[in-house]
């Protein structure tokens, strides 16, 4: 177990990388506490992978250190970390039974028989896979399969971290959920520091401790659900996070008041270039409908009303203006080209400079 | 309509078989001839067309100034092939694990021109390699020599060991020799604890190649060899002389191709049980 630190850390594939474009991995600092769980979240390509990679040793990184409690590891070979790793798509070893399967990294590692076996069934046992344990590890269906890639990694106690790739991607949505509970139970208990790569922000948000929200081999904004909810640092967070995404409403910058049309949002800033782009950003969630004549933030049209269950999601068009996305439990009593009236809590907009966050008026 | 095509199916099946067998069933009519039966025409019948003889096989097997030196060919054919494929098998997947899963660069030079340069190896006419292995062999002092022979032989037979397992390596996803590596392997116990185990369809097809081609060439065995060694190739061809014993030639030749029909036979049975389909996921 350790505290793993990622120093001005960065990776290009290409070996005469020049421009920024050649980085997979832009330079970035990062420390990830020991015992906690980490979610890398963000689209395909962004680099999740390459930053698992460069911490199990896969990949050794073009520039900057990774530290294991203060450690340098940049150069260890991979045998050498004591890190376990899951990938997207189930890997056992095909010639042998599922019990030398779990039991292999400990064989690699010269534990006595004994030590061996009381791991082995202690796994097995928290995985369900004792009855499996004589049979050959390729008769088992895929999401058994993928049990025992991760059982692999949760047979040595003293394993660094576990390194989760999209590991839920073959398994069917029902256990997916037991696992996800499994596996911060086993966090919990162990204490095991886990990080796990995924494109889905509800599997992010429910898993982690913090989420590490990355774009284009850059980590945008790191932080827990809540922090990344409530505070996106840029507008590409508010985007990634929440469903449906943030909205954003273009401001105008009049000699340091900024306004937003249709809505009679009105703040007064300092030090506001006025060759920048401003914006105004709002979570769904925070809207409300009220009257016509109680409206604090501008008349609009109902233009789409989505029922996706208990919730529902209405699309409003202000007058020749932008859509805004609000989502509420009252969507029944609406009514498709109804006006209506919107409230927001002051305190819960956001304003954006050129897509990054300046201020949250809280 | 399909009954029509199936039973034309099977017709040209049969008629192909008839063609293929015929050289064997040819053959082995011809061992159990004698010398009025083979030049009395075509006869295919044994007791009905001609009185069978076992003149041919009883020749193979007597050791008086008329038999025929079998165990010697049979010996030396062996201990060439066994070894030759053995060193082939080891070197070349070794070889081919390398430029596999790793990336070479020697200046212009990268993993697919080295992968081409033993693969050209068997492009070449192999009569373009007679006279330098030729004198090669001479200086070593090797010519008419077993070890010569193995030499010459690993030779040919690397770049189809290299060939095959090449293709096999590439099937096999990287993860796993990642993932051992994870469990604690250091690279080269990754290749032996885990991808190795799994690759064992690949070296039976691979040493199947090997053994095949190495038993069965004559080029090098004819010009590399005079008294001393003897592989059966060259053998059952020294038999054709101004009075050949065509009832000992068959015999000879049927003998000669039996190990092949085993090894065919043993890996046709590993095939069926599923043992070389679907390694890898």
């Amino acid at each position: 177990m350790a505290e793993i630190r990622l120093k001005n850390l960065a990776h290009s594939y290409n070996p005469a990388h020049q421009t920024e474009q050649d980085y997979a991995l832009k330079p970035l600092d990062l420390t990830w506490e020991d015992g906690k769980t980490y979610a890398l979240l963000g689209p395909s390509g962004c680099g999740k992978t390459t930053m698992l990679n460069i911490i199990s040793g896969l990949v050794k990184p073009s520039e900057g250190q990774l530290l294991f409690d203060g450690q340098d590891v940049t150069s260890a070979p991979t045998s050498k970390r004591n890190i376990a790793q899951v990938f997207q798509f189930p890997v056992i070893y095909n010639t042998m039974s599922v019990a030398q399967n779990l039991a292999f990294p400990l064989v690699c590692r010269k534990y006595s028989d004994k030590d061996i076996k009381f791991q082995v069934d202690k796994v097995a046992d928290l995985l369900d896979l004792t009855e499996y344990l004589p049979m050959a590890a390729k008769k088992l269906t895929a999401d058994q399969k993928q049990l025992i890639s991760l059982g692999r990694g949760l047979v040595r106690e003293d394993v660094n971290a576990i390194l989760l790739d999209e590991p839920l991607t073959v398994i069917d949505p029902q256990m997916k959920f037991e696992l996800r509970r499994k596996l911060r139970e086993i966090n919990k208990r162990s204490g095991i520091t886990m990080v796990l790569v995924t494109h889905d922000q509800n599997e992010a948000m429910t898993f982690a401790d913090e989420v590490v929200v990355m774009q284009d081999g850059r980590v945008m904004q790191s932080g827990t659900p809540e922090i990344l909810f409530e505070q996106p640092q840029n507008t590409f967070v508010g985007y990634f996070i929440g469903s449906p995404p943030m909205n954003f409403l273009p401001l105008k910058n009049d000699n340091g008041i900024l306004t937003c049309d249709h809505t009679g949002f009105s703040q007064k800033m300092d030090k506001l270039p006025s060759k920048d782009q401003y914006s105004l950003g709002i979570r769904p969630e925070y809207l409300k409908i009220t009257e016509q004549q109680n409206a604090s933030f501008g008349i609009a049209k109902i233009i789409q009303i989505d029922d996706i269950g208990i919730d529902g999601i209405i699309t409003l068009s202000f007058e020749d203006g932008p859509h805004i996305k609000l989502k509420t439990r009252d969507h029944k009593s609406l009514h498709l080209n109804g006006i209506v009236g919107l409230s927001m809590p002051p305190n819960k907009s956001l304003i954006y400079q050129n897509n990054n966050l300046i201020s949250s008026n809280i | 309509m399909f009954r029509f095509y199936k039973i034309l199916k099977h017709l040209c099946l049969l008629l192909w078989s008839a063609f293929v067998v015929f050289p064997f069933l040819w053959s082995l009519s011809t061992s159990f001839k004698d010398a009025n039966a083979i030049t009395g025409g075509a006869t295919y019948i044994p007791w009905l067309e001609y009185a069978p003889s076992m003149q041919g096989w009883a020749s193979l097997f007597t050791d008086n100034e008329q038999g025929i030196n079998i165990a010697g060919p049979f010996v030396d054919s062996a201990l060439v092939t066994i070894l030759a494929s053995l060193v082939s098998l080891i070197l070349g997947t070794l070889a081919a694990y390398g430029l596999s899963r790793f990336e070479y660069r020697m200046g212009f030079i990268k993993n697919s021109d080295i992968t081409f340069f033993f693969i050209s190896q068997r492009i070449m006419p192999p009569i373009v390699l007679a006279i330098p292995f030729f004198l090669m062999l001479k200086q070593l002092d090797l010519l008419d020599t077993v070890a010569g022979l193995v030499l010459v032989y690993t030779a040919l037979l690397m770049p189809i060991a290299v060939w095959v397992m090449i293709d096999f390596f590439n099937g096999i996803p990287k993860e796993l020799d990642e993932m051992a590596m994870i469990d604690g392997c250091s690279p080269i116990e990754a290749f032996f604890r885990v991808v190795l185990p799994n690759s064992i369809p690949g070296l039976v097809v691979a040493g199947m190649f090997c053994v095949i081609f190495g038993w069965n060439d004559f080029f090098f065995a004819f010009t590399l060899t005079f008294t001393q060694t003897q592989l059966l190739p060259v053998a059952i061809v020294s038999l054709n002389s101004s009075v050949t014993p065509w009832w000992s030639l068959s015999a000879f030749a049927l003998i000669s191709i039996a190990p092949l029909v085993v090894i065919a036979f043993i890996v046709e049975k590993f095939m069926s049980k599923g043992s070389l389909s679907g390694a890898i996921r």
